[in-house]
Parts: structure tokens; sequence; C-alpha cells
């Protein structure tokens, strides 16, 4: 089992590391090794994850902070995001089943394809006061959206 | 900032999207585009090559392009899409609407012809 842990207080820079997650990542491990789609679907995942913080999340006065955990297991790429903001409850803005988006959207696709992508979704509060968002991406996902045309 | 746009021809413009197209940038790309829409512009090219990001939002962009040309039978055509913008395409299904080409050279000649 492969983890890396990166922590940031600035929340543009944690956004334009995560596109060299798959460089450093598990790209050192000897022992796992994913395919390229699935750690391109991990990096597209924490990327709108970190934007819909950046853009949506209230922080007060506290500096923002993410902690992102990243393990690599057997088939399957398992990850936490730790943050500092206010939190949201999740569930209540992610789209029903048999809710369909208009053709073309300009915006509200970001959950949508964090949705698509992941297994076991969650984004809850934790002991210490922060906010936790889990999920896990199996090697043998084809996730698809139906983005209406 | 804004994107580097180039002329093809009197009718097509190629845009080098660059590292990245996102909920940062895309506000730029759509007053790229725009420019050129306003001149009359209905078939874009969007090279992909050195682009590392493409999320919702950027796409959101490339939708409103579409949305703005598509009337007039403009086009939207990919060409050399990288590897990550390559996985939003595909989750996304939308190769469906944009033609994507190996490379500009190849996009450009389509349009011509």
């Amino acid at each position: 089992m492969e983890s890396l842990t990166k922590t940031y207080t600035d929340l543009d820079r944690a956004i334009n590391e995560v596109r060299s997650l798959s460089e450093e990542w598990p790209a050192s491990s000897e022992i796992v090794t994913l395919d390229d789609e699935t750690l391109h679907c991990t990096c597209l995942v924490l990327h709108e994850w970190i934007a819909n913080l950046h853009q949506h999340a209230r922080f007060q006065k506290n500096t923002p902070m993410v902690k992102i955990q990243l393990t690599c297991e057997a088939g399957r790429v398992a990850c936490f995001v730790l943050d500092n903001s206010d939190g949201f409850d999740l569930t209540s803005y992610l789209p029903a089943d048999d809710e369909d988006l208009e053709p073309f959207p300009e915006r509200g696709m970001g959950l949508r394809i964090i949705e698509t992508c992941t297994d076991e979704l969650s984004y809850t509060p934790t002991e210490d006061g922060l906010h936790c968002f889990e999920f896990i991406i199996p090697a043998d996902h084809d996730p698809w959206m139906n983005t209406l045309f | 900032m804004s994107f580097d746009a180039e002329t093809a021809s009197s009718e097509t413009v190629i845009i080098h999207v660059g590292e990245a197209l996102d909920f940062r940038n895309a506000d730029d790309f759509k007053a790229t585009f725009q420019e050129h829409v306003d001149e009359g512009i209905r078939q874009f090219i969007l090279d992909f090559s050195d682009t590392e990001v493409l999320d919702s939002t950027g796409l959101g962009s490339i939708f409103s392009l579409y949305r703005a040309v598509s009337p007039d039978d403009g086009k939207v055509a990919f060409a050399d899409v990288s590897e990550p913008v390559q996985v939003v395409v595909q989750l996304t299904r939308t190769y469906k609407v944009f033609r994507q080409f190996p490379s500009v050279e190849a996009a450009r000649e389509a349009f011509a012809g």
C-alpha cells in the first residue's frame, strides 16, 4: 500500500500541484501501479473538489487549509481531503438520479463529474472540527456522465 | 490572461489552450473567442497539445463557444488532445459533438476542405 500526503494553505497552489500528482505518485512505487486513466481521474476529482472549496466554501477568518492523502491499494485509489472550512451538506448538492442537466451546461458539472468518477463518496465533519471528503476510484471503473447534447 | 489565438483563414481561428482551461481562466477564454465570434468567425480549432487541465468550468466555456457558433452552422474541433483532456472528453462523451483531430494541421485541412 503506497500513500502520499500533502498539506496546503494556498488553494491555488493545491490546484496547480494536483495536476502533477500522477507524475510523483505512485510512479515511485514498485509495489502497485495504476493505469494512467485512473490517475487522471483522481487528479480531475481532486481538482474539481478543491476548485469547489476555492469558489464556494466559507473559511471564516481561517487561512484555508487542505490536507490530501492518497492511498494506492490493489486495484483502486482511496483518497481523503481534510479542510478547515465550515463544510456543507454534500448530499443536498448532488444531483438526483432523475435530474437532467440542461443541454451544453456552462456550470453545474463539477459535482456530477466527481460523483461519476468515484465510489463511496462522502463529506463529513471530523471530531476535531474539520471536514473530510473521502472517495474511492476503482481501477476498473469506466465512468461516463449523461451530458445532454 | 488572454489566450493565444491564431487566424488560420478568413473563416477559421485556432485557439491554443495552453496548460489549463479551468475556473480561473474560463472567462478569459470566453472573451478571446467572443472577439472572433463578433468578427464573424464560426469555425474554431482548439489546440490541446499542452493542456494538463480541463475542468468542468473550462468545458462549460467550450459549450458556450459551441452555443455561440452552432446556430450559424459553425464548428468547434479539438486538436492534438492530451491525455488529461481525453479523460474529460471520454467521461462526458463530448466527442459526439466536437470532432477530434490528431493535429492542428489535420483539423485545419479538414476545415479548409
